[in-house]
């Protein structure tokens, strides 16, 4: 036999030893050294091929051997223990405590297997509360409690650019350039900016999600590269740029079949022909919202950021900061070294930078935080129907222990301490939720799959979701709890046996008040705890209908949009980029099953949009920094036509609205009413874009319009023709007879007829932006709503549970009460009452927890209060109609009872 | 609590198959019957008795032959240091002034002499009826 296999046979061994140890000492003091001995003989017999089947066939017959032999030793050793424990009744020696664990697992499965119903009730429940808390915990430990995929990721801050409290929508890049001189408190800043690129020189144009970024935000995010070299600096500073690009470890895979050669190869983006030098390692992450950009496909230096302007205009917004604290900067140093700078660089640029601040966040803060509400509400609403659960097993507990009475008294009596019988009590409570706890270990494995699929919308990052140590030892953490929780009362209750009142009475003879307070507090606890798990669904649901029902502006249904981007190479001018747009909007407009076509800059609830500042024509100037802001969208004519949104006043854009015209614009109705109070906009003049922005003429007034978010607030909004402001990038909406997508491929020819290197993407039907927008909120409340509806399930068979046990006891003093001439009338409402003053007790507690709950879910609601009295009233009648239901079928019972049956049971 | 010992052997009946192959095990071959057998040598003895069909773990094994001490169907054969006898298959012998050795008592011999006699009968009964079909010559 060789060295390892000796120790492996060593290693058996020392696990065969400990198994020896689940035998009676006697027996095993008088065999165990036998027994090793067999086993060696064994072994060194079983193990002489060293294969693996027979070592597998050992280890069987070893634990078939173990299951057979050990309930006869331990039933002879108990017996003859037993003798003598009833000749003496000494305590058990210390050393024998081991044993008299064993001894109470033993008892505890015996009396288990002896009600398998009641088992099997109690086991399920955990399960499903056990493995419903450990799914859910699996998400909140990937999304909140695990590390950011980068490395020290504690240090790594975006720095937004903001006006007090007010979070601008980017970084302007000139004032990035002067932070990154003068600031003392990080030992790397960098920029990035997603947008979409176009690759062409395949057979199909096509889009990728590129990054603009210098070699700061790469340093910053500590970024490898799989093969090659990641950029250096002279590449990606803005006036020394090189067309050179890094690719992420997808597209390498995908779209290049993972060649080896790419590196040093030319890729086509945007125009211009770009070396690619690096390749991404696979788990490299990039610090975006996964719900709001894919992953990006390739790196491009900043240089080639393709917006005019974002990079050379002071008070031109385009870009994001992305920062490493120097090793135990605290983020208020750092925020106070911005402030500093950002104070000089407003006394330095007043006219762009008058007010504008820096705000240092967390990378962990900005990414996470928006999941944590929704992630905790949905942790707490789980965590509730746990103690639910628990509450109902306890109340079968005490309905056992009530039965058990007279077994618990003779275990008494044969003396047993109350300790002794408090410890075998709650192993049974342990041996039940571990049995349980595993099942919902086992049910959380089955689901997290389906949950991290249908919960992904609350997610920032493409966390993986998995059961890990964490999780698995919160599992173990919420099963010890749950057996504690549901088994300390009861077992307290039970252990407290009166040996010459119980011994004298029947086994299911009627329990004193005590235990009768306990269930109703417990059943009370339950129904509190619904309250305040319904109130909150509530809400929440409500505020889902209320966002189902805004009014977004325009008519959603039978429109398509689909968006593109000109490469800056191929359109350099205004003109050029204007005359493609016109020729395209022509052959779109000429696609059979097209009611109406037009272009616009950010189709609303598609996630884009342009803020900017603005100041009405003859109000006092004031300085830039307090200028208001509105929403500012390029269209063609027809847009308000095609999206069906109501023009108010004056006129459409025109084609006559050209460069060489006056500028125009349009505004909405509540810009209008900011712009002339009381009177017509059209003929006023707006300044767009801050003091030194374009002055324009309103020319018409239309509807409000959602524009980034179903729940906002109305915005100022402003048109202009896209013949006075060509962009390169655009969305097209059409409005189709039919079926939306049924003219998707054809409209994507006509603007192949116009430009066939052009790619197309973001090809989908308005109506999915608006169910998009929908998505997580409704996830939070089907989650929630389920949940609540598994509580008040669990709740109901408390309450009826606890009635129906309570009439059982009673049958006998009910029966003496109609022998008196009681009629069932008055015995049903006897038993109701008795049960409703529980519930509207804990009614009442319910909507003040309630009320103090919700207020943490007011940031999640929308168009609704915390404290809604419809919604409160709603849950409270609800809770109490299931309350009588369940109160009144055993009532019904109780009021049936023919009292010379009662009378006769004793 | 222990049991009295019951005189009658009838009274032990039927025995449970370990116990029968047991007392078979300790019967068989058995020309220095007085030295005994040890638990191993029994468990291979009616492991390769019953073609493998029984083949009994150290659990089984020490339980059954503490049940059997305590109703005295078998007994511990008193000897000094040094076993004899060396396993099959021990690779080492360490362990060897360990060993207990066991053989039938008289109690023992009787219940294994009636039990056996009670399936014969059982079997002749059944080839009588012609349940049980003569087996195949080995």
């Amino acid at each position: 036999m060789s060295g390892r296999s000796a120790s492996s046979g060593s290693r058996f061994e020392w696990v065969f030893r400990q198994l020896l140890r689940l035998y009676p000492p006697g027996f095993r003091a008088r065999f165990g050294p036998e027994m090793l001995q067999f086993y060696r003989l064994r072994s060194a017999e079983a193990l002489r091929g060293r294969s693996f089947i027979r070592a597998l066939r050992l280890s069987m017959d070893l634990a078939l051997d173990l299951g057979r032999s050990l309930p006869p030793a331990w039933r002879d050793e108990l017996r003859a223990r037993r003798a003598r424990h009833t000749a003496t009744s000494a305590p058990l020696p210390p050393e024998d405590r081991m044993d008299s664990l064993l001894l109470d697992l033993r008892f505890a499965l015996r009396s288990i297997a002896r009600r398998p119903g009641f088992a099997a009730v109690t086991i399920l429940t955990l399960a499903l509360g056990i493995g419903a808390n450990t799914a859910i915990f699996s998400v909140v430990n990937a999304v909140l409690l695990q590390p950011l995929p980068w490395p020290d990721a504690g240090r790594l801050m975006f720095v937004f650019g903001a006006r007090g409290d007010e979070r601008q929508q980017g970084d302007v890049y000139l004032d990035y350039l002067d932070w990154r001189r003068s600031n003392t408190s990080f030992e790397t800043l960098g920029v990035i900016r997603a947008q979409s690129v176009n690759l062409t020189g395949g057979d199909t144009p096509d889009r990728l999600i590129g990054m603009f970024a210098d070699v700061g935000a790469l340093r910053t995010l500590h970024a490898t590269v799989a093969r090659g070299r990641l950029f250096i600096d002279s590449e990606t500073e803005v006036a020394t740029r090189e067309p050179v690009a890094i690719i992420s470890d997808a597209l390498w895979r995908t779209r290049f079949g993972a060649r080896t050669d790419l590196l040093g190869s030319r890729l086509v983006l945007n125009g211009q022909a770009f070396t690619v030098v690096g390749i991404l390692p696979p788990n490299f992450q990039t610090p975006v919202w996964a719900g709001a950009v894919s992953a990006p496909d390739v790196w491009l230096p900043i240089g080639y950021y393709p917006n005019k302007g974002d990079l050379d205009t002071r008070g031109q917004a385009g870009v994001l900061v992305v920062g490493r604290l120097r090793p135990g900067v605290p983020v208020t140093r750092a925020q106070q070294d911005m402030d500093a700078i950002t104070r000089r660089l407003a006394e330095e640029y007043p006219v762009t930078n008058a007010g504008l601040g820096a705000n240092v966040q967390p990378l962990a803060e900005s990414i996470v935080g928006p999941s944590r509400t929704p992630l905790l509400l949905v942790l707490a609403a789980v965590g509730i129907v746990l103690l639910v659960a628990c509450a109902n097993v306890a109340n079968l507990q005490l309905a056992r222990a009530a039965a058990r009475r007279r077994e618990l008294s003779v275990r008494a009596a044969l003396g047993a301490g109350r300790g002794r019988l408090l410890r075998q009590l709650l192993s049974e409570s342990v041996v039940l939720s571990l049995v349980g706890g595993a099942a919902g270990v086992a049910l959380a494995l089955a689901m997290v799959h389906v949950l991290a699929a249908s919960i992904a919308p609350l997610l920032p990052l493409h966390a993986s979701i998995t059961l890990d140590g964490t999780v698995l030892l919160f599992a173990l953490g919420a099963t010890v709890l749950a057996g504690l929780l549901f088994g300390v009362f009861p077992a307290w209750q039970a252990s407290n046996a009166h040996l010459h009142e119980t011994l004298t009475l029947r086994g299911d003879a009627p329990v004193g008040a005590a235990p009768l307070a306990g269930r109703h507090s417990l059943i009370g606890a339950q129904i509190a705890l619904c309250v305040v798990l319904l109130v909150s669904a509530g809400l929440l649901a409500r505020s889902l209908g209320a966002l189902a029902h805004v009014d977004v502006g325009f008519q959603p249904d039978h429109l398509l949009t689909l968006q593109f981007r000109l490469p800056p190479t191929k359109y350099r001018t205004d003109a050029q980029i204007a005359s493609m747009f016109t020729a395209t909007i022509a052959q779109i407009r000429a696609v059979p099953g097209v009611r109406a076509a037009a272009l616009v800059r950010a189709t609303p609830l598609n996630g884009n949009g342009e803020t900017m500042t603005y100041a009405v024509e003859g109000a006092d100037v004031r300085r830039a920094g307090d200028l208001p802001s509105l929403q500012l969208n390029v269209v063609s004519p027809g847009y308000f036509e095609t999206m069906m949104i109501p023009r108010l006043a004056g006129r459409d854009f025109t084609m006559q609205d050209r460069d060489s015209s006056r500028r125009v614009a349009i505004v909405n109705a509540q810009l209008a009413r900011k712009i002339a109070p009381g009177a017509s906009a059209v003929g006023r003049q707006i300044r767009i874009g801050g003091d030194s922005g374009t002055l324009a003429t309103v020319v018409g007034v239309v509807g409000d319009v959602k524009q980034f978010r179903l729940s906002e607030a109305t915005l100022d909004q402003a048109y202009v023709s896209y013949q006075q402001r060509p962009l390169i990038f655009t969305e097209v909406v059409v409005r189709t007879t039919g079926d939306p997508m049924s003219v998707a491929n054809a409209v994507r020819a006509a603007i192949w007829r116009v430009d066939r290197d052009q790619p197309v993407w973001g090809v989908r039907p308005v109506q999915r932006s608006l169910e998009d927008a929908l998505g997580a909120p409704s996830l939070t409340v089907w989650v929630t709503a389920s949940f609540a509806l598994l509580a008040l399930l669990l709740a109901t068979i408390g309450v009826y549970g606890v009635m129906s046990y309570l009439v059982a006891q009673r049958t006998q003093e009910v029966g003496i009460r109609m022998a008196l001439g009681a009629g069932g009338r008055q015995v049903l409402l006897m038993v109701v009452r008795q049960g409703m003053t529980t519930v509207v007790i804990a009614l009442a507690i319910g909507v003040i927890a309630a009320i103090a709950a919700t207020r943490l879910l007011a940031s999640q609601l929308f168009g609704v209060g915390a404290t809604d009295p419809l919604t409160f009233s709603a849950v409270v009648l609800l809770l109490a109609i299931v309350a009588v239901a369940a109160c009144w079928i055993p009532a019904r019972r109780a009021s049936r009872v023919d009292p010379m049956v009662a009378l006769r049971r004793e | 609590m222990r049991r009295p010992p019951p005189a009658d052997p009838e009274r032990l009946l039927p025995l449970t198959p370990v116990v029968l192959h047991i007392l078979l095990a300790l019967a068989a071959g058995t020309t220095d019957d007085a030295q005994g057998k040890h638990g191993y040598a029994l468990a291979q003895e009616i492991e390769s008795l019953t073609g493998g069909a029984i083949r009994m773990g150290p659990g089984t094994l020490y339980g059954s032959i503490q049940r059997m001490l305590a109703t005295e169907l078998i007994e511990e054969v008193p000897r000094g240091r040094g076993g004899r006898g060396r396993a099959p298959g021990a690779a080492e012998d360490d362990g060897d002034e360990r060993r207990r050795y066991y053989r039938a008592t008289a109690l023992g011999r009787d219940a294994l002499d009636l039990e056996l006699r009670r399936l014969a009968r059982v079997v002749n009964f059944a080839r009588r009826k012609h349940l049980l079909r003569d087996p195949e010559p080995a």
